[in-house]
């Protein structure tokens, strides 16, 4: 047994009759900025709100800090929460707001004003000390729910989608705060996201998660460039994805062979972009394509099924219609351990 | 053919339909005259100050101010705990108990009274103003529980989950989250309950006797005797009681968003 | 965090025991009394109940003045409603506030004025007998049409508060397009208003029918020992006939009413807000 700061063993969650997590075993270090990446209803979210306390896991055990919390209240686990909605008081000032927490634990006065000071000035909103939270921007509240867990000093920053319901710029503006925030009290933070480009973006680690169970642990570039699965590959944007059976790939038309023996793996996966157009031992007929600025893609019709290829907007276009021989080269695939 | 006449011929009809009576009484309780008549025959204040002078009349708005306020407080006291178990809990048998509170509107008043009556109050000998209480209380309860709920509806509950995760219990959350965001339905769940309780006659017909009275039953048995303008006076007080209350309630409060 | 079941019927209980302890016990205790006689079960107390010529009176009459108060206020109400909802901003609040006005009112006074009204001495006679229509004062009061006033004026607010509910829920341009096609106003109500409405007038139906079927006291104060509807005479039979069976009979058949119109009630609700 580890001694991870935060290990969740073999954890099963439920609502009701309904088991949303099973057996679910995860270790977290101090410190490390992880993401729990996955469609609705993986269990993402689940996950994150047993942690919180606010869900009392069927079976199973959480450990925090050396600590068995499984049992142990919400309000007793020193766990932080930013919820999707920022769940602000909205009867209380933004001041008020951030200091609850210190005031149910008994701090007053001083400390506590300059606690919460502190906390205002670190997501830049000490002039908004005596706003309600309805006078404020979506980003405003985010921050203001941020420094309401981070006065806390909590064991582990939880936070669930927090940049899904930002605009383009304001999610740049957050992804950066996050990260600041991090670094400068290298809080535990462990954030739930649908989003594989804002999990790439942000986290250590990514868990990418399916069905109440874990489909594959890894760093951003394991995760992107070696998936385990056809599920995550597929999540993280390869498109052209193969079962292999039998050293050939299945296609709706039948077994293919490839021009070189393939690896030991249930599976072979390609982006676009490292499909070969022009030369090649497949052929295919261009069915579509759109330009999308500095890349072309172009879907084929082939007997292996559709293809997705991306190339150079710079090269020659080839029309509808063209017949292209193709290559789907080795080097270049992602080896799948599972199909499933 | 919709002439342009049309609208305001219905309407002024209309009004004078609804509210020509109200208007008439008034003017009946200023009369100086000794007879219920109108039009009254001169203006005097007379009426309007008997009203306050005769005894059964202060004892029984005493008696109605009593279950109104008490009776409206303790449907309180069980509603709200109520209504925030059926708003955020999902009960096995919610419908059930949503059913069980809401019954007492469905039931016609006369018919509670006269049960109370004839298996509390006269084989037990029930004290007729506690019954009286509860009957008042059971009235009130389904106008509690729904207002509160719709409050509680309309209020997130991940706010109590914040709370909580910030070190409070969940009882504190309650008073110090959930509390300061109801009031405005609770307050106008005591407003309603404050006036249909006031106004309510068939519950409190078989529960009357000696200085067991509500202000209506009162007027009631005294319309049948007397023939004098004092009912037309108490009732234009009643209904300007009435109406100050729910203006009032809805300058403040807003109260027409809650019910 | 609201996953505990215990916790919540702790909360919801004692609201729940008290209604029924209090509301529901006594209440269904009294009904059975209408369906026990010499410790059996037994109809008799309903045969009974009608075969006594005064209650189908009674009985009769209370359906016959719901039903009219109903038809009438649905008419009443489609014009008034009509003209309200027509009127600018500021006029419509200030008259849907002036309909609602007479709902605040405790009922006792609503229908103590229209003794002022129709008494012998009241204005109605006084303008009769003034005109010379009639050499005696009409007696008005006491009368069906008395009661049927006086309910009226009671629930016709409601009436009217359902169908501006209605109206405004109906597409703005329905009625434009009608007359465009050729409809004069008649078939406008017929074919486009009355349909899109239905709900409106179902809901305000409902609550004026069952209403005006337990309504106390206006037919109390108008209607007297002469005019008996089916609370007035169970009233009656409890306090001067002690007849505890009788009123059992009746309480049950207003219960029934009652209990069908929230029932209608509900459905329409939840009908309407699945779209």
């Amino acid at each position: 047994m580890s001694d991870a700061y935060l290990q969740l063993d073999k954890l099963t969650l439920a609502y009701g009759d309904t088991v949303a997590v099973k057996d679910l075993d995860l270790t977290i270090e101090k410190g490390e900025l992880v993401a729990l990446l996955g469609p609705s209803g993986c269990g993402k979210t689940t996950t994150m709100r047993s942690i919180a306390g606010l869900l009392t896991p069927a079976s199973g055990r959480i450990n925090l800090d050396g600590d068995d919390i499984t049992r142990v209240s919400a309000n007793k686990r020193n766990v932080g929460l930013v919820f999707q909605s920022y769940a602000l008081f909205p009867h209380l000032t933004v001041y008020e707001n951030v200091a609850f927490g210190l005031r149910l634990k008994g701090v007053s006065g001083q400390d506590l004003d300059k606690r919460v000071t502190a906390g205002l000035k670190s997501v830049g909103l000490s002039s908004f000390a005596s706003r309600k939270p309805a006078e404020l921007s979506g980003g405003q509240q985010q921050r203001v729910a941020l420094a309401r867990s981070m006065v806390m000093e909590p064991k582990v920053l939880l936070l669930d989608e927090p940049l899904s319901n930002l605009d383009a710029r304001l999610r740049l503006e957050m992804r950066a705060e996050l990260q600041r925030v991090q670094k400068e009290t290298g809080v535990t933070m462990i954030f739930v996201t649908h989003d594989q480009v804002e999990a790439l973006a942000l986290a250590d680690r990514i868990v990418v998660m399916l069905n109440g169970g874990i489909e594959q642990i890894g760093t951003p570039e394991d995760i992107y460039n070696r998936p385990v699965s056809a599920f995550v590959a597929d999540f993280v944007g390869f498109e052209n994805v193969f079962k292999l059976e039998r050293g050939k790939l299945v296609t709706p038309n039948g077994p293919v062979d490839l021009p070189a023996p393939a690896p030991q793996a249930a599976g072979l996966a390609w982006r676009p972009r490292t499909v070969i157009l022009g030369s090649g031992p497949f052929q295919g007929t261009v069915r579509g394509t759109s330009y999308a600025g500095n890349t072309r893609e172009y879907l084929l019709d082939t007997p292996l099924g559709p293809i997705k290829a991306e190339v150079d907007a710079g090269l020659a276009a080839h029309a509808i219609g063209t017949a292209l021989s193709f290559d789907l080269p080795l080097a270049a695939a992602a080896s799948l351990s599972r199909f499933g | 053919m919709t002439s342009r006449l049309f609208p305001p011929i219905v309407l002024g009809l209309l009004l004078t339909f609804l509210i020509g009576p109200f208007l008439i009484i008034i003017a009946a309780s200023l009369s100086a005259g000794d007879t219920l008549a109108f039009p009254p025959q001169g203006l005097s204040l007379k009426w309007v100050a008997k009203v306050f002078t005769i005894d059964s009349f202060r004892e029984s708005f005493a008696m109605s101010m009593f279950l109104a306020v008490f009776g409206t407080l303790s449907a309180l006291i069980l509603g709200i705990p109520a209504a925030y178990a059926l708003s955020r809990y999902k009960l096995p048998f919610g419908e059930t108990v949503r059913t069980i509170v809401s019954l007492p509107i469905i039931v016609p008043g006369i018919i509670v009274g006269l049960a109370l009556l004839r298996y509390l109050v006269v084989p037990f000998g029930f004290n007729i103003t506690l019954a009286l209480f509860f009957a008042h209380t059971a009235l009130v309860l389904p106008y509690a529980v729904r207002v509160v709920s719709a409050s509680l509806n309309n209020l997130r509950s991940d706010i109590e989950e914040a709370a909580v995760l910030l070190g409070s219990s969940r009882t504190g959350a309650f008073f110090r989250v959930v509390m300061p965001n109801i009031r405005g339905g609770i307050l106008a769940a005591f407003i309603l309950g404050f006036v249909t309780s006031f106004n309510q006659v068939p519950v409190s017909l078989f529960l009357s006797g000696p200085g067991v009275r509500t202000l209506p039953i009162d007027m009631l048995g005294y319309m049948e005797t007397t023939y004098d303008p004092s009912i037309a006076a108490l009732s234009s007080l009643l209904a300007f009681l009435s109406i100050g209350i729910v203006f009032l309630a809805e300058r403040f409060l807003g109260f027409s968003r809650y019910v | 965090m609201f996953q505990n079941r215990a916790e919540a019927l702790a909360l919801a209980l004692p609201a729940a025991v008290f209604a029924a302890v209090v509301f529901l016990l006594p209440v269904a205790i009294l009904l059975s009394e209408g369906f026990h006689a010499d410790g059996a079960w037994t109809l008799s107390a309903y045969t009974g109940f009608f075969s006594e010529q005064l209650n189908r009176t009674v009985f009769i009459r209370t359906f016959k003045l719901g039903l009219e108060v109903t038809a009438v206020s649905a008419v009443i109400g489609y014009a008034a409603a009509f003209a309200i909802v027509n009127l600018p901003p500021k006029g419509k609040g200030r008259m849907i506030g002036l309909v609602t006005l007479p709902l605040m009112i405790s009922p006792v006074a609503r229908t103590y004025a229209w003794i002022v009204i129709l008494g012998r001495t009241g204005i109605v006679n006084q303008a009769i007998t003034g005109l010379g229509f009639s050499d005696e004062p009409l007696r008005l009061l006491f009368t069906e049409t008395a009661v049927f006033i006086g309910l009226l004026q009671l629930f016709l607010p409601l009436m009217i508060l359902s169908l501006i509910s209605a109206l405004e829920n109906m597409p703005k341009d329905a009625i434009p397009a009608a007359r465009v096609l050729g409809a004069n106003w008649f078939q406008v109500f017929w074919k486009v208003i009355l349909p899109l409405t239905k709900e409106g007038l179902v809901v305000g139906g409902t609550l004026v029918f069952t209403g005006s079927l337990t309504a106390y006291i206006t037919p109390a104060v108008l209607g007297g020992s002469k005019v008996l509807m089916l609370e007035t005479l169970l009233y009656q039979q409890v306090s001067v006939s002690n007849n505890f069976v009788s009123a059992s009979v009746i309480a049950f058949m207003l219960i029934v009413m009652s209990f069908a119109a929230n029932i209608l009630l509900k459905r329409l609700a939840t009908a309407r807000n699945k779209r």
